[in-house]
């Protein structure tokens, strides 16, 4: 991998991440709730209020105040919560661990899946199979994510269905406890994005396949498996990255925060939405800030993979 | 009288489309000795590829409808093989080489692996021993450096050099026939020279069977024997390139010939062109295709369609030849 | 649209089932802005949670209300959100979008990108939770956190068919007669991308109402009135208890109108063929 184009990368997502975080900062601080008369007792005083601004920090300069609030995502310092008074970092990196191992599974099968229908029917393209698997995504796009939920947890969690699993918690110490607890929501998570991700996939390889070089490999005697998973597969890796690093967070924060809330499961998703909730300032700005942050650095990593996929890319 | 490498028996391409179905090739029958090389030329959308992509049955299935009583290869009958019996002759026995070298090559692939993907499906053996193969047949395209093409991807190459790459790919296994779709119509004059330079090296050193799709009569003059003029599917005219370039019997073959544009020519191509356009599938017309563009048509040739008379030497289908 | 694209869609019986189902929830919305149908849906009309039966076709909710009622007036809260949102956030993208095509490589392009490039990096309840933070409690915060981030697809959309178009000879013609810039480009490139806005208005549509579902479930949504995202989070209390008239309800609707919306976008995007733009 050459260096210049990594750093030329690196570079291009520093005004992204600048962008960012002025976005939350603006949103989340600038023009957020005044916290200053919650603080003070009935009928402060001048004095008072002014020094409960200036320990808010509310008194500096619209430059430094969102410098502060860099200085915090650097250093993960991040304050206190509003409701619990815990630091921030600590609870975020409490639940975090939580979130990942919830939304996890649905996300890796939700791809595989998705990839493996999409691969099937672009073969077919245009055959009944082709057809069968494109008609049952788009009902798959169709059904709403809370829609998706209840339905599962009416059809698995209660007597009024298998009553197989349980309506909502998070009580893991074991494999067994873990498969008890995250089967409703992975398959829920599977169900909402599998739709999607079929058709994208399908698009995607029924580009790869229609390319001249796969009918060479096929004058030359290249059996349908490889075709289908040396030269489709490899020549699509750059969508197929791009798509799954672009899902990350939307599958991360917005299916945690869905899945948790429902479910009450103590991730950072349920984390979110209490604060949002309850307008828990401290707790918002840092997930908004460091999620925003975390997206570009993962663009960033997704264009310095391409180099390794494909070597037109990154030519020096 | 040796069996020749290619035969190909009333080899017929239908497109379906709704109700109708419409030739794309009709009914026709050639055949290729080892070592020789034979033109397939006409205008493009005349059904030349079809013909080729036929032969090695990389047609798509559906919408689709091919027919055959045989195409040989050395005598073995492949037209019904299907699924891995199919694969195992293509590539190994009868090999093609596409127009274009820009899209035809896999660019994620080094050419080395893409080579050797194809000696080890067919022929097997250890890694060095294919490895050896692979810088053997790269240095036979006339390559010095055979090791670091092996190493390239195709975007480090220039076209010429992708399409010897190719050449190398299809040589690899000394397969009987060659299939070459225009191989040359994408390349500058000097590269087309040394394309064709190889192919014809190769074909004179492996005894290889070459069939050349081209609608560029200045190159089949340069390198092939025998000539088979095709126009709307069907075969015209058939016959050893000498006579066609002294003689041609067909009126469309006369007619392509004076569109070659001459050194001497100031506008090449605009002084000479046959009136009129190739019709477009389903919208031939009866009797004889070329009728409607024909300088010597009389009210026969709207009737009915001349058959190729097969048993002259310089066979023609024509009622009024010249 | 022309003539060949409406007879290219009506012979695709999947599309017309789409639009059929469209029209038919469009004229539910209109009777009900009208004040034909479900002006009762804030009356408590019986005991909470009954059964289903002619009087109350989809039973009750847990305050009495008719369940049927709060299903149609929720229709029109569907398509004022999917209305709003499409038409301001389509104008938006559009701008945006032939701002940067038009001066495509300028500066004001690198602006365009780099603020599309932004808004798509905050993951979108959160930018929603954010808008709603910074604009406490405005009950239009939920409109304007979706028109803010679906602006993106169509501007980039539009921006690629504006660089497309601006090569053509038409429009070397305009420039050619001193048409300036701007002009041109609303008089001559932006109707040549109307077929393209129609069928990423609708899936702008699709997603508007379906993240109306989800913000008003998170408490972040529809403020007064209701929407099928409310009475979806009223029946995930009901639910275990075994009252499933305002899931099935509210779902049963949604599922409907979306799948119509989905088929009838498809079937756009091949009778107006579309697919590599919107792609």
């Amino acid at each position: 991998m050459n260096r210049r184009y990594i750093t030329r990368r690196v570079l291009y997502g520093i005004p992204l991440i600048l962008g960012v975080t002025f976005v939350s900062f603006l949103l989340m601080v600038y023009f957020g709730p005044d916290k200053t008369y919650e603080l003070l007792g009935k009928n402060p005083t001048t004095e008072q209020i002014s020094e409960v601004r200036r320990a808010l920090g509310y008194d500096r300069a619209f430059l430094l105040r969102y410098g502060d609030y860099l200085r915090e995502l650097v250093t993960l310092d991040l304050g206190l919560s509003d409701s619990s008074g815990e630091p921030v970092s600590v609870i975020l990196k409490r639940t975090l661990p939580v979130s990942i191992a919830l939304v996890l599974p649905g996300f890796i099968l939700g791809n595989l899946m998705g990839l493996a229908l999409g691969l099937l029917a672009a073969w077919y393209r245009g055959k009944w199979l082709d057809k069968l698997v494109m008609s049952a995504s788009v009902v798959g796009m169709s059904v709403s994510f809370l829609v998706i939920i209840i339905g599962l947890q009416i059809l698995l969690c209660t007597p009024y269905g298998l009553n197989l699993f349980p309506v909502r918690g998070w009580q893991v110490h074991d494999l067994g406890s873990y498969l008890y607890y995250v089967t409703v929501p992975t398959l829920a998570l599977v169900l909402v994005t599998l739709g999607y991700n079929t058709r994208f996939y399908r698009a995607v390889m029924v580009e790869e396949i229609e390319r001249d070089h796969i009918r060479t490999a096929q004058a030359y005697g290249a059996s349908p498996r490889e075709l289908l998973f040396r030269h489709v597969l490899k020549n699509s890796l750059i969508p197929v990255l791009t798509r799954i690093m672009f899902s990350v967070p939307f599958v991360v924060i917005s299916g945690s925060l869905l899945l948790e809330s429902y479910f009450g499961i103590p991730g950072i998703g349920l984390v979110t939405f209490n604060a949002i909730t309850s307008g828990d300032q401290p707790i918002l700005k840092a997930v908004v800030g460091l999620t925003g942050v975390l997206f570009v650095l993962a663009l960033t990593v997704n264009d310095m993979l391409y180099s390794l996929v494909d070597p037109r890319v990154a030519k020096p | 009288m040796s069996t020749p490498a290619l035969a190909v028996h009333d080899l017929s391409v239908r497109f379906k489309t709704g109700a109708d179905s419409r030739h794309a090739v009709d009914g026709i029958s050639f055949s290729i000795d080892a070592g020789e090389a034979t033109a397939l030329v006409g205008e493009s959308g005349c059904g030349k590829t079809i013909t080729a992509l036929a032969i090695l049955g990389l047609l798509p299935d559906s919408g689709v409808h091919v027919e055959s009583s045989a195409i040989e290869i050395n005598g073995r009958d492949i037209s019904g093989l299907t699924g891995s019996r199919r694969r195992e002759v293509l590539g190994r026995d009868i090999a093609m080489i596409f127009q274009n070298p820009g899209t035809a090559l896999d660019p994620v692939f080094t050419l080395g692996r893409q080579i050797s993907a194809v000696y080890a499906r067919h022929c097997g053996g250890g890694k060095e021993h294919i490895r050896q193969k692979v810088i053997e047949s790269l240095e036979a395209v006339g390559f010095s450096q055979p090791q670091d093409i092996a190493a390239a991807y195709p975007h480090q190459l220039s076209g010429g050099m992708r399409q010897l790459a190719m050449i190398a790919m299809a040589t690899v296994c000394k397969p009987a026939v060659i299939i070459a779709d225009e191989p040359t119509t994408s390349l500058d004059n000097s590269t087309r020279a040394v394309i064709l330079q190889q192919l014809e090296r190769l074909r004179t050193l492996h005894q290889t069977a070459i069939l050349l799709v081209s609608h560029d009569l200045a190159t089949v003059r340069q390198s092939c024997q025998k000539v088979m003029v095709m126009y709307c599917g069907r075969l015209l005219e058939k016959t050893d390139c000498e006579s066609l370039f002294s003689h041609a019997r067909h009126p469309y073959s006369a007619g392509l010939l004076s569109c070659i544009p001459q050194i001497s020519d100031t506008r090449p191509a605009m002084i000479n062109s046959i009136p009129g356009q190739v019709p477009a599938a389903g919208e031939f017309p009866p009797g004889c295709h070329f009728a409607p563009r024909c300088p010597r048509v009389e009210s026969m040739c709207n009737q009915s369609v001349p058959a190729l008379d097969t048993d002259k030497q310089q066979a023609v289908a024509c009622f009024r030849p010249l | 649209m022309t003539g060949t694209t409406w007879q290219r869609l009506k012979s695709d019986p999947l599309g017309v089932g789409g639009l059929c189902v469209v029209v038919l929830f469009a004229l539910v919305a209109l009777c009900v802005w009208s004040g034909l149908l479900g002006q009762g849906w804030s009356e408590v009309s019986g005991e909470r949670w009954e059964n289903a039966s002619s009087d109350h076709w989809f039973g009750t909710n847990l305050l009495g209300q008719d369940i049927l009622q709060r299903t149609l007036f929720g229709t029109a809260t569907a398509f004022e959100v999917g209305l709003i949102v499409t038409a301001c956030s389509t104008i938006l993208g559009t701008l945006m979008g032939a701002l940067a095509g038009w001066y495509s490589h300028s500066w004001l392009d690198e602006l365009v990108l780099w603020l599309k490039g932004v808004l798509d990096s905050i993951p979108f309840y959160l930018f929603a939770a954010a808008v709603a933070f910074a604009l406490q409690g405005n009950p239009w915060a939920m409109h304007l956190a979706m028109i803010v981030t679906f602006w993106t697809t169509t501007a980039r959309i539009i921006r690629g068919e504006v660089m497309r178009i601006k090569e053509r000879e038409f429009i070397e013609a305009a420039r050619a007669i001193g048409l300036p810039g701007l002009v041109t480009v609303f008089r001559h490139v932006l109707p040549n991308t109307f077929h393209i806005l129609l069928v990423q208005g609708s899936i702008v549509f699709v997603a508007a109402i379906n993240t109306e579902v989800i913000l008003s479930f998170l408490g972040l949504g529809i403020q007064d009135g209701v929407s099928w995202g409310l009475m979806l989070a009223e029946s995930s209390q009901e639910v275990l208890a075994g009252h499933f008239g305002n899931f099935a309800a509210a779902g049963g609707s949604l599922f409907l109108l979306l799948m119509g919306f989905n088929l009838l976008a498809d079937a756009l995007q091949d009778a107006l063929d579309t697919r590599r733009a919107i792609r």
